[in-house]
């Protein structure tokens, strides 16, 4: 039988306790490997594994390549090339971020290039939930990827270190899978080796491939294949067996160093062959070994299997756990839609018919979209598959943990009045305002101008609404908006209320470019065709971090000339998913990803001038807007919307506080954002069919200030800046700022350049 | 280190967890704490358990919740998420006990710190608790006073009300926050001002057993394809903002504005600045999370500021008459 066996080895090795959640016991792992390089990119609730690790490449603690790319496709290929050239490589990941990597998977597994990507699993959107469930694990089942399971903090830890030496002996890519949030972020006490030697003498050297970095005998990777492809795959299919024969060798030698000993399927109580069984992954099995405890001490007899791998598939031992039972429950935490059951139920199901098993299958999609499973909810499942094993009617397969709602009860608005839609739609109230900004006509357009958006949750001194409401203040007529995925999308719209009173669409991460161009491309074809004749300035709204991990579709809609607005909120930094490094901080500025220690200053590389990228679109307009100069930023959305009626496209770029990631009080906002526009840190210019005009020229005016008068002011992100010894970095920043300043007012003299 | 013997908690559920229940918002650091008092038991009690929290797309200012569960070690710790059933509540902040119906679920005999300015018997009326102990106590006035942060006298009474070594916690907070480790300790002393009562069963509120949610108003027979939502039927304008606020909040005095609408665009919650006529007419309330952007670009005239920073405690009245909404509807009806 496959488990029980837990032998307590006589040699100890020492060890230590640790508290932390499974992204830590990923990154304690990881740096006791030795990996060598990272490549990473943010997503909740996988993160902090980066994190970590980014933070002790700052500390000195770990030497290895943290590679902050601008997506998790690039952050796996930046993976590949790194292996590929002989390195140790790891990367991290959940939900759409795998499904993002999706491409590059089989590559990596096609070209046989072992590394390991931990899963913290989450549920695959839309709609948008940060919340556990196994829609992105189950996702990836055909994709040449060994794949380990940790029901719990502690098997993170060893899995890790299982899962690499076991891809570098058998020459594939393996994830380890943990459940996002109950798993990835509990805190657990666990035990971690003593001593790093222990791990990477377990592991053992590199065994030999095919390296590209080897100019002695250069070698031709990804050759394009045509008949062979097959030969390729059937390779791919025996290196599994491998794989499969291979891992209970490594448990073994592992429980010789650890004193965990794991096998490819765990059961409790299924030592006493009851009738009735449930097969469930993960922390909800985990969960459930107390339900099995409590149904066992009420007298009657259940049975627990659970995986530490779902492929190789094990099938042996799990047709040996499951040989005496009648009634299986098999609980899936994904849906495969359509299919003839879920993904386990079907793969148990042919498994047990291949084996001649006529095991009745229940099964049951739970917990989707990170809904807790107890153990009263296992209690739950056994007492279903107790109860048709008794002969009554219970379905083969449903849903746990869903409801009806109430058909009578629908709106939500009340107590109070149905809420407004909007106010006005007035499209020439600009013209009748004039074309001059003056206070005035700020007082005016604060009393007539409609709110297209109502309240959200925003943090108390987010800059994300200001700049919205600021920039729709400039425009008149009918609004619709699209959201990339970020904290302003996550504050308005949480399922069942919503802020806005204007058609309102989110589409995922990096997106909401392409899903505009698709909007208005066809509000153009119906015009066209005489179906609409009402004037719509459609509206993107983006954060610093959908303008990197979705740069390419913005240029693509830049170029195409979309009749939309582009705004990007930028508060420099990544912060939906917690304060990681953006592509527009400033450099020498401390994030998650960025961290300040002997061996790094913060953030390594300067800016990304996203106005100057855009440029080379030769977009009809192009403008920087910042609160400290609200008349200029109304007056640019003026501008904006008027080249969207010309059927051009506008990129705005706010500058954002952002108290909440900065460590600033909300009130200080006001002075960060005026400070950035002094320093030419974040300067407010336009860009009109390639001519360049300075807005607003501190310079000239005699207030032009030094960088060293914005560090003290954004909170933890520059405060260490302060620090004499990081003189350098500050002066190399001011340099920089100076540079591009000193360009911008080239630009600014000749309409030429 | 590890103590000479077993150390004896408290309190014990059917799956042997003594239950630690966290309430505040988002950014009161009740997260930090739940974390302490995880790592002394684990460290210096020689205890295992469970720390978890309420996660989700909660910004600073929302409603947040943490949960500890603690038991001997050896039992082995196979939950996940968040707990239900507290034995010991601790609630950071007491607008949050009504809306979030803090009595339901709660342990007989349960101990309840509450971050109040109120006295036990009026907490156990807005708490609606059957029996057990009520421990009050400013903690953000002794927060303020000892320039700390809330959490930190709340996490004085966890450890008084759990019986932790009192050495341990000082050591913890000196350890974590070695910079500002005076006024933390300051702070976690100020709980000598706690105020506590017991409350024996007298049949006046009865206990809420915790069962599991039914879910939310809309289900599956009544949710639109895609998840869809009508603007109209589901705006977040019958919310309002009043909880996000810690405290702060401006206030308005129209004899001192000169309608200069800096505030209007300093504004992180549109709708909390109201202007009608080209006119300020103050702050809709149920809007406005006090975040103070506008009190700092108010300017200065020759009558003051127009917005002041203000307690809202010392203000109640203005913000439940909320006087600004009325030029909203009246704006609409003209």
């Amino acid at each position: 039988m496959s488990e029980k066996a837990y032998s307590v080895i006589d040699r100890a090795i020492e060890q230590k306790v640790c508290i932390g959640g499974g992204n830590l016991a990923a990154a304690e792992a990881i740096a006791a490997i030795g990996y060598e390089l990272e490549g990473f990119y943010p997503i909740t609730p996988s993160s902090d594994v980066g994190e970590e690790i980014s933070a002790r490449v700052a500390r000195g603690e770990v030497d290895m390549v943290f590679v902050p790319a601008t997506s998790e496709l690039a952050a796996i290929s930046i993976c590949a090339g790194g292996a590929m050239a002989g390195a140790r490589v790891v990367d991290a990941t959940s939900a759409q971020g795998l499904l993002l990597k999706m491409e590059e998977l089989p590559a990596i597994s096609g070209l046989r290039i072992p590394m390991v990507l931990n899963l913290a699993t989450r549920t695959v959107s839309a709609p948008l939930n940060i919340k556990n469930d196994h829609s992105d694990l189950m996702s990836i089942l055909g994709m040449g990827w060994l794949i380990l399971l940790a029901k719990s903090v502690q098997e993170v830890y060893d899995m890790n270190i299982v899962a690499l030496k076991w891809a570098e002996q058998v020459q594939l890519p393996c994830v380890v899978a943990y459940d996002g949030f109950h798993t990835s972020h509990g805190a657990r006490r666990f035990q971690i080796f003593a001593d790093n030697r222990i791990v990477r003498d377990f592991i053992g050297p590199k065994p030999p491939r095919d390296l590209y970095i080897d100019f002695d005998h250069p070698k031709t990777f990804g050759a394009y294949m045509n008949d062979d492809l097959i030969n390729n795959k059937y390779q791919l299919h025996l290196a599994m067996q491998d794989a499969y024969r291979l891992l209970p060798v490594i448990f073994q030698e592992y429980a010789k160093i650890s004193g965990r000993r794991y096998s490819m399927v765990g059961t409790v109580g299924m030592e006493d062959h009851p009738p009735v069984a449930m097969l469930i992954l993960n922390s909800a099995a985990h969960a459930s070994e107390d339900a099995v405890d409590r149904i066992k001490a009420s007298g009657r007899s259940v049975g627990l299997v659970s995986m530490s791998l779902l492929r190789p598939f094990p099938a042996d031992e799990l047709a040996d756990a499951l040989s005496g039972v009648r009634t299986l429950m098999v609980a899936d935490r994904a849906d495969e839609y359509g299919a003839y059951r879920s993904y386990l139920a079907n793969e148990i199901g042919a498994l047990l018919q291949a084996r001649h098993n006529p095991a009745r299958i229940l099964n049951r999609v739970y917990g989707l979209g990170g809904l807790n499973f107890s153990f009263h909810d296992a209690v739950e499942l056994y007492d279903q598959a107790l109860s048709a094993d008794q002969g009554e009617a219970v379905a083969d397969f449903d849903y746990y943990g869903h409801w009806e709602g109430d058909p009578e009860q629908q709106i939500l608005t009340p107590p109070k009045a149905p809420a407004p839609i909007v106010e006005k739609t007035d499209i020439s109230l600009n013209e009748k305002l004039g074309a001059r900004m003056n206070v005035s006509v700020m007082k005016t357009i604060a009393s007539e101008m409609p709110n297209r958006i109502d309240k959200t949750s925003a943090c108390p001194g987010c800059g994300a609404f200001l700049n919205l409401e600021m920039v729709l203040k400039g425009i008149d007529g009918q609004v619709a908006l699209v959201y990339n995925t970020g904290c302003a999308e996550i504050t308005s719209s949480g399922f069942p209320f919503t802020s806005f009173k204007v058609p309102y669409a989110h589409n995922l991460f990096h997106n909401g470019s392409s899903t505009a161009s698709g909007i208005v491309a066809y509000y153009e074809w119906l015009k066209k065709h005489g179906r609409v004749d009402r004037d719509m300035t459609l509206l993107v709204v983006g954060g610093d971090g959908s303008g990197d991990i979705g740069m390419d579709q913005l240029i693509g809609a830049a170029i195409r000339n979309h009749p939309f607005i582009y705004l990007e909120y930028d508060n420099n930094i990544y912060a939906n998913t917690g304060a990681q490094l953006c592509y527009t901080g400033f450099k020498g500025m401390m994030t998650a990803t960025s961290r300040v220690g002997k061996a790094q200053v913060g953030k390594t590389f300067h800016s990304k001038d996203m106005v100057e990228i855009l440029r080379g679109t030769h977009a009809p307009y192009i403008a920087t807007v910042c609160e400290s100069h609200y008349e200029d930023a109304v007056m640019k959305a003026r501008e904006a919307q008027e080249t969207v009626r010309n059927g051009g496209f506008a990129f705005l770029k706010a500058f954002s506080t952002c108290p909440l990631n900065w460590g600033t009080k909300g009130e200080d906002g006001p002075i960060v954002a005026r400070t950035m526009v002094e320093t030419c840190m974040f300067p407010l210019l336009k860009i009109v069919h390639g001519i360049t005009t300075l807005t607003y020229n501190p310079e000239a005016l005699g207030k032009k200030r030094p960088v060293t008068d914005m560090v003290p002011l954004m909170g933890v992100a520059s405060a260490h800046l302060l620090k004499p010894e990081y003189a350098d970095v500050v002066a190399d920043l001011q340099q920089e700022v100076d540079r591009r300043w000193t360009r911008l007012k080239a630009m600014h003299e000749s309409p030429v350049l | 280190m590890k103590t000479e013997e077993e150390f004896d908690l408290c309190y014990e559920d059917e799956l042997g967890y003594c239950n630690v229940k966290l309430v505040a918002l988002g950014g009161d650091g009740a997260n930090t704490i739940g974390k302490l008092l995880f790592k002394i038991a684990v460290d210096k009690l020689d205890l295992d358990g469970a720390f978890d929290a309420q996660y989700g797309s909660e910004k600073k200012g929302t409603p947040t919740d943490v949960s500890i569960r603690l038991c001997k070690l050896g039992r082995p710790v196979r939950t996940s998420g968040t707990l239900s059933t507290p034995h010991i509540l601790a609630i950071m902040r007491e607008q949050l006990i009504e809306p979030m119906r803090l009595n339901v679920g709660l342990q007989p005999k349960a101990t309840v710190i509450v971050n109040t300015t109120e006295n036990p018997a009026a907490i156990r009326d807005r708490l609606q608790l059957a029996d057990g102990k009520i421990i009050c106590l400013d903690a953000t006035r002794i927060a303020a006073e000892a320039r700390s942060r809330i959490n930190i006298p709340v996490f004085g009474l966890l450890i008084q009300v759990l019986g932790f070594p009192d050495q341990a916690a000082r050591e913890m907070l000196s350890a974590t926050w070695p910079k500002v480790s005076e006024a933390n300790l300051k702070a976690y002393e100020g709980i000598t001002s706690a105020q506590f009562q017991d409350f024996p069963y007298d049949g006046k509120y009865k206990h809420l057993p915790y069962s599991k949610p039914q879910g939310g108003v809309i289900g599956y027979l009544t949710q639109r394809p895609g998840g869809v939502l009508i603007n109209a039927l589901n705006s977040s304008y019958g919310k309002t903002h009043g909880a996000s606020r810690t405290g702060q909040m401006p206030l308005f005095n129209p004899d001192a504005c000169i309608h200069c609408v800096k505030c209007y665009y300093a504004c992180s919650d549109p709708g909390s600045i109201v202007f009608a006529n080209g006119k300020m007419m103050g702050i809709d309330y149920d809007y406005c999370k006090g975040c103070n952007r506008c009190v700092m670009v108010c300017p200065d005239t020759k009558n003051g500021k127009a917005l002041t920073k203000v307690l809202e405690a010392d203000y109640a009245e203005v913000v439940l008459a909320n006087e600004a909404a009325s030029y909203k509807n009246i704006r609409k009806a003209s």
